[in-house]
């Protein structure tokens, strides 16, 4: 039981230690994080929100496939985006093997279909006619469709809760694509594996609690965004 | 304003919508009426460009509406407001300025000016989510009208309102759109509120246009049965013209015959139509200028709209519409002698 203490002890010297190697982790995690969140609600948002709203051949198997996308296994795509980004692969041209924008590819595959499936049903909830009404007032489609998601923006504000959380936590395209390459693509849990792997409990205790509490500071961020909207409606 | 030809339209559940030609002038109120599933939301769609159709011909306003690309150009100059008032989750000024936005125009009065139009001015900055239904109808109608539309669409507007709420929004529609010109288009079941309204009347069923006309008209010349139905005739008999001269045919229907002014002849078999409000009723047999007189007795008595529907058999089933004051005056009931007449331009003949 002691080295479970120990590392919760160490994991705080290290929080508030100034450790120069762990404050580079979290803030590639963040990075990495925050802007693969950022591009798969530029996509997923829109991409859902037009399937939801738009009328056209094969929409229940478009629909279909969001849906599968968002149990997207994530080593899997690990795998998929380190072939096609790897020398021989047709992006190898691109050079992002073990790099953060490789990274950021991977979890942008795997967060859209999250946001965007999240944010296709939220559209659905809302009446079709709804849309339909914003056109009639003399919306252009973009307009119309600004104005419906500013009806659901709580249900998209969870959407992109999920995505955050599903890219901030995620392990195995990371390992795969980015490496887990010392000052280079290692982030927080990547970094955990490892420790865990090489047997230092207390190192990767003390990384899972940083995780946990960035997690857990930008998820309170978000939430109480979303429950100030919530109150003001 | 509208010129509408050829359209066959056909949505994926298999309805099918089929019209000739439709053309409605510039300031006029035209109302759609029908049955439930008879197309006329469908139709209303397509004429706020809503639907994807391929009609022969379509204008708006002169413009050709057939090509796509320039729909949101004239939706702007049109309204549509649909049975249940959608606004936004915002004040009701944002809710009636909305479409100003839309078109990056800046509100100059307007707003103020519908609020006071339609009495809501206490309201303006008071949310939507706190509104009554009423109050939403309202807010829907100011912000319909705030871009001074020269096409106002609506799709039984009024459907869920009390009757006082309803007269008084009708009132207030009727004078704005009839000082700006506004042309309208109205769909609704509810024939009372069409005959309000209307300047013209189209009465649709599965699909198809089955009369256009003055609203008067449909109701006392209906074209056929179907219409006939809709519109509230209530007695509908099958008989022979036996004899016709100066527009007065002689009706056998059964052992009876029947006097109607019409243009039909002899030899022709028909449908009689009488509406129940054009027949008279009386316990004796009184000289009038009526040509129809029958004695009959009453079968039965029901309550009907703000008034009551008499069954008479007089060797056909005749129904007539009486108020309550004549019922108790009376003392009408079932199984009561009675005579019933009507004037032969009271009735209608459909060719059969």
């Amino acid at each position: 039981m002691d080295f479970i203490l120990d590392g919760l002890l160490k994991g705080l010297s290290l929080i508030f230690g100034g450790d120069a190697e762990v404050y580079a982790i979290v803030r590639l995690s963040l990075f990495v994080s925050v802007f693969s969140t950022a591009l798969s609600v530029a996509i997923g948002v829109p991409l859902g929100s037009i399937v939801a709203i738009k009328e056209f051949p094969f929409k229940k198997i478009v629909i279909s496939v969001v849906n599968t996308g968002m149990g997207l296994p994530p080593v899997v795509v690990g795998l998929m985006a380190m072939l096609f980004l790897s020398r021989n692969g047709p992006l190898g041209l691109l050079g992002w093997l073990y790099t953060p924008t490789g990274m950021v590819l991977a979890q942008v595959i795997i967060a859209t279909p999250v946001i965007a499936g999240l944010s296709l049903s939220a559209m659905q909830s809302l009446d079709r006619k709804f849309y339909l009404q914003m056109l009639t007032l003399g919306a252009g489609q973009w307009q119309a469709l600004w104005v419906c998601l500013k009806e659901i923006k709580l249900s998209i504000l969870a959407a992109v809760i999920a995505g955050f959380g599903s890219v901030i936590s995620e392990v195995g395209a990371v390992m795969i694509v980015g490496g887990n390459i010392r000052h280079q693509t290692r982030v927080l849990t990547t970094a955990i594996v490892m420790e865990t792997h090489m047997g230092n409990f207390d190192n990767a205790i003390a990384l899972g609690l940083i995780l946990l509490s960035l997690t857990f500071l930008i998820n309170i961020a978000l939430t109480y965004i979303q429950q100030q909207k919530a109150r003001t409606e | 304003m509208i010129k509408l030809k050829d359209l066959d339209f056909r949505l994926s559940t298999g309805f099918a919508l089929n019209i000739d030609s439709l053309s409605i002038g510039v300031g006029e109120v035209f109302a759609i009426i029908g049955p439930n599933g008879a197309g006329k939301t469908t139709l209303l769609n397509i004429l706020a460009l809503l639907q994807d159709a391929k009609p022969a011909n379509f204008e708006i306003g002169g413009r050709s509406a057939l090509d796509r690309s320039g729909s949101t150009a004239l939706r702007r100059s049109m309204s549509y407001l649909f049975s249940r008032p959608y606004l936004i989750n915002d004040t009701v000024y944002n809710n009636i300025a909305l479409p100003l936005m839309f078109r990056g125009e800046k509100d100059s009065g307007q707003v103020a000016e519908m609020l006071e139009v339609f009495k809501i001015a206490y309201l303006r900055d008071r949310s939507a989510n706190q509104l009554s239904q009423g109050e939403r109808h309202r807010v829907s109608l100011s912000r319909a009208f705030v871009t001074r539309p020269r096409l106002v669409l609506l799709d039984e507007p009024f459907s869920s309102l009390d009757a006082r709420v309803k007269e008084a929004i009708i009132s207030d529609l009727r004078r704005i759109t009839r000082a700006a010109r506004t042309t309208v288009v109205l769909v609704t079941q509810d024939q009372e509120e069409a005959l309000a309204l209307a300047d013209v009347l189209a009465v649709i069923k599965e699909g198809r246009l089955l009369q256009t006309g003055r609203p008067e008209t449909i109701f006392s010349r209906p074209a056929s049965k179907e219409v006939a139905d809709f519109v509230g005739v209530e007695t509908m008999l099958g008989g022979e013209v036996t004899a016709a001269s100066d527009n007065l045919c002689s009706v056998r229907v059964g052992d009876n015959t029947l006097a109607v002014v019409s243009a039909c002849e002899a030899g022709d078999s028909v449908l009689l139509c009488v509406r129940p409000e054009a027949v008279a009723v009386s316990r004796s047999a009184e000289a009038n200028s009526m040509r129809n007189h029958f004695k009959g007795t009453i079968t039965s008595v029901e309550p009907w709209r703000l008034e009551y529907r008499l069954s008479i058999d007089c060797g056909f089933n005749l129904i007539a519409a009486v108020t309550k004051r004549s019922l108790d005056d009376m003392g009408l009931k079932p199984g009561d002698g009675i005579f019933a007449s009507f004037k032969a331009t009271a009735a209608h003949l459909i060719k059969r």
